[in-house]
């Protein structure tokens, strides 16, 4: 399966995007990084270019809500973008925050997975459970 | 009117910038103390110079931390940038120079040189009669370097490579290197006036597990790429890496290789110095351990026999210090230095020798690029993946290296990526880590051994 991964907005924390992508690579997936302060369309774009599976977008500087209420609109334009998996996850706010506040809200942005402040190996295990109970 | 003169003249023709009178320059240079050149510090001083880091908006603010530092008995002052500037925006940092003079807030994070200009700082530099350092992060760095030895400020830190990989996601390399080939060329000039001013480059790239050999490769091309342009003294950095053992052998490696290739090209006149960061990564948030930590970066630094120390403070797992904590670590270093006495000499001969050809190789792989000057070949070799940094954000860097750390905590490879290491040397980095887990686990072990000081 491919996924396309970046972090989104004016983020440059490049830590946790290379071992997202270490992580999927050993997980099996083939995967297309974007790498840090990667804007939505550039990763509509890449989905579409690539035949992606999935979007996994990655956040820590907590201004990912900025960066990402637009992801309905652009899904309503390009009918390829149907069965993709939307995944976001890292530091999903500024300040504290709940899951239960903030998980809610990026559903209804359009993502089919939130984490919030979610160790990367659980949120991964959650992505493949997803795909399987999805297929 | 050379080339390179016809550049400068325009190059310093910014509504933002004093109006640059070089006639005056030169003759301040040529007349400026011999306690503002660090070179001639390192020559004279028979101790490790002790520099802090720190850089405030204000010009009042700045001198009033400069008067802190010499208070705890500083070697070398630092003036640390602030982003607006490292990315050439002068319209946007004088904008908040004035909010940080008008309130009492800073909003930026460091010194506006360009916009306080030659004219005002030169009183500050020359007021306090020690040797400034630049610290930056500019990949265009022309103007700044300008206004700073016209300020007097004869140390610049940065290079194409380490002022690029870890700080930009898509700055052009290759102007990179232009941009710095003039930087280099006016520091050349300036350095036969006087004493010569000293370049550094900055070695702990993005203090992430980054291995040895590339880090040392990298203080080579850019030692290399500064004495190729007339520099008379550069210093190769590197900071701490986590073993006492890996940053023994480094330094040693470092020394060795740096005299052998500055000697390759002809200029073993050129005085080369090594300098110590302590640790740059993650720190503790206790800031009692910090202050540990700190304390024993030093003793590394001691060991190593750097001839520079580059010092943290206790508050930098919460942002940009206090001058109280600024000030303190630098006293602290200076009475840890002053007690360490009669340390022994440590040599780990297999590590330097594995060591040795990794960097050999790599070198060799640079080298043999087919492109016709050095900054192509080297700009070729980051593209193609034989020098690739772990972590860094460059769309540039080829990103296939993977490293963790042994039982012992040095670094080691255990994914090459197109690195043209041996495969002996690449066995033997392999055979020290244990790499029958699974990749989950193996991802964990990395992000363990980022935070290992935490």
């Amino acid at each position: 399966m491919k996924v396309v991964t970046g972090v989104v907005g004016n983020d440059i924390h490049v830590v946790a995007n290379r071992l997202i992508e270490i992580s999927l690579q050993a997980r099996g997936f083939e995967v297309f990084n974007l790498g840090v302060n990667t804007y939505l369309e550039e990763f509509i774009d890449a989905v579409i270019e690539t035949d992606a599976n999935i979007l996994l977008i990655s956040s820590l500087n907590g201004e990912a809500e900025g960066w990402c209420r637009e992801l309905n609109i652009l899904k309503s334009k390009y009918k390829q973008l149907k069965d993709v998996v939307f995944m976001l996850g890292g530091n999903l706010a500024v300040g504290e925050k709940t899951t239960q506040e903030i998980v809610p809200k990026f559903k209804d942005y359009g993502f089919d997975l939130v984490f919030h402040q979610v160790d990367l190996n659980t949120g991964l295990d959650e992505l493949e459970k997803y795909i399987k109970a999805n297929r | 009117m050379s080339l390179l003169q016809e550049e400068r003249e325009i190059i310093v023709q910014n509504e933002y910038a004093d109006s640059f009178d070089f006639q005056e320059i030169e003759e301040f240079v040529k007349n400026a103390s011999k306690n503002l050149f660090i070179s001639h510090n390192f020559k004279n001083k028979n101790k490790m110079l002790v520099q802090p880091r720190g850089g405030f908006p204000t010009y009042e603010k700045q001198f009033a931390l400069n008067e802190f530092f010499v208070k705890a008995n500083v070697d070398v002052l630092p003036l640390t940038i602030d982003s607006n500037t490292r990315l050439n925006d002068y319209a946007m940092a004088k904008k908040m120079l004035r909010l940080s003079e008008e309130n009492e807030v800073d909003m930026l994070n460091g010194y506006p040189l360009v916009n306080h200009g030659y004219r005002t700082t030169r009183k500050m530099i020359t007021h306090f009669d020690k040797p400034v350092s630049l610290r930056h992060g500019t990949p265009d760095a022309r103007l700044l370097i300008e206004t700073a030895i016209a300020s007097g400020i004869f140390e610049i830190e940065g290079g194409p490579i380490t002022y690029l990989l870890p700080y930009s996601k898509n700055f052009p390399l290759d102007k990179a290197f232009l941009y710095w080939k003039y930087v280099e060329r006016v520091c050349a000039n300036y350095s036969k006036l006087n004493e010569p001013i000293n370049r550094e480059s900055f070695g702990p790239l993005t203090a992430t597990l980054v291995p040895p050999c590339i880090t040392i490769v990298i203080q080579l091309l850019e030692m290399l790429l500064s004495l190729e342009e007339g520099v008379k003294s550069f210093s190769v950095s590197f900071s701490q890496t986590g073993s006492v053992n890996q940053d023994i052998v480094t330094s040693a490696v470092l020394k060795k290789m740096a005299k052998y290739y500055a000697k390759k090209i002809d200029c073993e006149d050129a005085q080369i110095n090594l300098v110590y960061h302590q640790w740059m990564g993650a720190f503790p948030s206790n800031k009692d351990y910090s202050e540990s930590l700190i304390n024993t970066s030093t003793v590394i630094a001691a060991l190593v026999k750097a001839d520079k120390i580059i010092t943290k403070t206790r508050d930098e797992a919460f942002g940009i210090p206090t001058k109280e904590a600024n000030a303190k670590t630098v006293a602290n270093t200076q009475y840890t230095l002053r007690i360490l006495q009669g340390l022994p000499n440590i040599v780990n001969e297999q590590e330097e020798e594995i060591l040795t050809q990794e960097v050999k190789s790599i070198m060799e792989a640079v080298f043999n690029d087919s492109a016709d000057t050095l900054w192509r070949k080297v700009f070729n070799s980051i593209k193609n993946g034989t020098i690739d940094v772990p972590f860094s954000p460059h769309i540039i860097n080829n990103n296939e290296v993977v490293t963790v750390r042994d039982k012992d905590k040095n670094i080691r490879i255990i994914k090459r990526g197109n690195l043209p290491i041996s495969d002996k040397c690449f066995e033997y980095e392999k055979s020290k880590c244990n790499l029958d887990k699974d990749a989950t686990s193996i991802v964990n072990d990395i992000i363990h051994d980022i935070g290992i000081m935490q």
